[in-house]
């Protein structure tokens, strides 16, 4: 009567061929590390919104900035070739949730938050807090005075929470760009975003000169290097490198060379406590 | 309300997402608020391109070249450039202008700009649907109503729209339900929209795809809704004879 035909009555033996198959390459519990070792690639993304931390050179076109020159140094001793990929505060999580991106070095602060969702390498390589760029004549003075105040920054920024605590309007725009041209366009009161980017700005630009950053920092909090949740051998491997970077000065030397201005007191403390513990 | 809401987050749990959120007084306020700012935006902005559209669908079917040419000039780089960028231009360069002749006074709001920018462009294409419904129009029939010694201004209100609009309605439609997406433009200059709300959730959580679905369900929803009242007045207006 009916008959199977020659694949259908394969057909249990090929499922389950296929499902022993997608068990063995799940034993790779880090597939980050096996990549970078197996392909000698490495794709990092680099917040390149303008400033000494990342941004486009107007000479050659290229990308510059302390993000850059982490993300070349680690692929240099990883003997892996590095890929940038440029990504915005709105979407860097889902590149590197989505693999677009191996690491993420975009000026991105630890909070427990971030913390649940991603991984990260436990060395800092920066500390950075929030500053205010207001406008010379402004009455505000303390971080308290911007209640019910319009606030632009962008969106995906890690001050929203502690701002919006402050009783701030927040006005969220798509990256730090926009928000400071809003609020050169009264907008908002204060635009507010890391104080490496707000300090640099109106320290050299002619057109900022009105303006002035307010103190002390919010929230500093550590910058680091960003994986994906749950790979541990990919932190293991950079957490080494990062903290030999610390003791050898190189971090000190690329803040120098970037022209990050103030210097950071926490590289200096960082740098100290790793010579104390490496010697 | 609360109940139907709990009921809702637990069944979307058995499925593998995470709606938890929903039931935290702060982010559900944020979208609801998103929500009704996305509908005041349509609202105003369907209102508005339909006036523009109206507008310059007149001065482009007047017969004089002094109203024509402007509005044709108009019709064409509103309707080839982007959208994104047009409100940029608007709100972070024209905005700035106007704040540094004006100070403080300037009375546009980020919101009053998304309403004018996408009335505008969207005001640019219904004029082209509605011009070729006005051009549809039977000769005979103006001349017709011309021997009644109907005036210029007579003859567009009373004989060449009701006809155009009925010809048009389609086109008109299909525009506004465009229009109704197009007004996530808005979350780029940080007007409190839906879009804007579930982004501002989702950089701070892990809820992107929760959101994304919420999200593409309320814009079809309200797309939908503009189709069908569409679908009505194309059969409410239909007349015997006349085209179908």
């Amino acid at each position: 009567m009916f008959e199977r035909s020659p694949v259908t009555r394969l057909l249990p033996v090929m499922l389950g061929a296929l499902i022993s198959l997608a068990g063995t390459t799940a034993a790779h519990a880090d597939a980050t590390l096996d990549k970078i070792e197996q392909r000698h690639v490495l794709v990092v993304g680099v917040l390149l919104s303008g400033g000494p931390f990342g941004g486009i050179d107007p000479a050659t076109q290229k990308p510059r900035g302390l993000n850059v020159d982490l993300a070349q140094e680690l692929g240099r001793q990883l003997g892996a070739q590095v890929q940038l990929v440029p990504v915005l505060p709105a979407n860097r999580v889902q590149f590197l949730q989505q693999g677009k991106v191996d690491l993420l070095i975009a000026n991105m602060e630890w909070t427990p938050e971030r913390g649940e969702i991603l991984g990260s390498v436990p060395t800092p390589f920066y500390r950075v807090g929030g500053s205010a760029a207001v406008l010379k004549d402004s009455p505000i003075a303390r971080w308290e005075d911007l209640k019910d105040q319009p606030v632009c920054t962008s969106q995906g920024s890690s001050y929203v929470k502690p701002l919006t605590e402050f009783g701030a309007q927040i006005k969220a725009f798509k990256s730090s760009s926009e928000s400071l041209l809003a609020l050169r366009g009264n907008n908002c009161v204060a635009a507010v975003h890391d104080a490496t980017l707000i300090n640099p700005l109106l320290a050299d630009s002619a057109e900022w000169q009105g303006y002035r950053a307010l103190t002390p920092e919010l929230n500093p909090a550590p910058s680091v290097i960003w994986t994906r949740r749950g790979e541990t051998d990919t932190q293991a491997r950079l957490d080494p490198i990062v903290q030999e970077l610390h003791r050898s000065g190189w971090l000190i030397e690329a803040q120098t060379r970037n022209h990050i201005t103030p210097a950071s007191p926490a590289l200096v403390e960082l740098q100290q406590k790793f010579q104390a513990s490496g010697a | 309300m609360n109940h139907w809401l709990e009921f809702f987050v637990h069944w979307a749990s058995s499925l593998g997402l995470n709606y938890g959120f929903l039931l935290d007084a702060y982010p559900r306020s944020t979208l609801a608020q998103g929500a009704l700012t996305t509908l005041w935006l349509c609202l105003l902005t369907i209102i508005g391109s339909l006036l523009t559209g109206l507008g310059l669908a007149a001065l482009l079917t007047s017969g004089k070249r002094a109203l024509a040419v402007p509005a044709r000039v108009f019709i064409e780089v509103t309707r080839n450039t982007p959208t994104l960028v047009q409100l940029y231009c608007a709100f972070l360069v024209l905005n700035m202008l106007l704040n540094q002749a004006v100070g403080t006074a300037n009375p546009l709001t980020p919101f009053a700009w998304v309403v004018i920018v996408i009335s505008l462009h969207k005001g640019a294409f219904h004029a082209e649907a509605l011009r070729a419904g006005i051009e549809a129009v039977p000769a005979v029939t103006l001349e017709a109503a011309r021997s009644l010694a109907f005036s210029n201004r007579q003859l567009l209100w009373n004989v060449q729209l009701p006809l155009a609009l009925r010809f048009a309605l389609p086109s008109l439609i299909n525009n506004l339900i465009d229009l109704v997406k197009m007004t996530a433009v808005a979350s780029a200059i940080a007007v409190g929209d839906i879009t804007y709300s579930a982004i501002m959730i989702w950089t701070q959580s892990d809820n992107v795809l929760e959101l994304m679905i919420l999200l593409l369900g309320f814009y079809g929803l309200l797309s939908f809704i503009v189709n069908c009242v569409g679908r009505y007045l194309e059969a409410r207006l239909r007349m015997p004879g006349y085209g179908h």
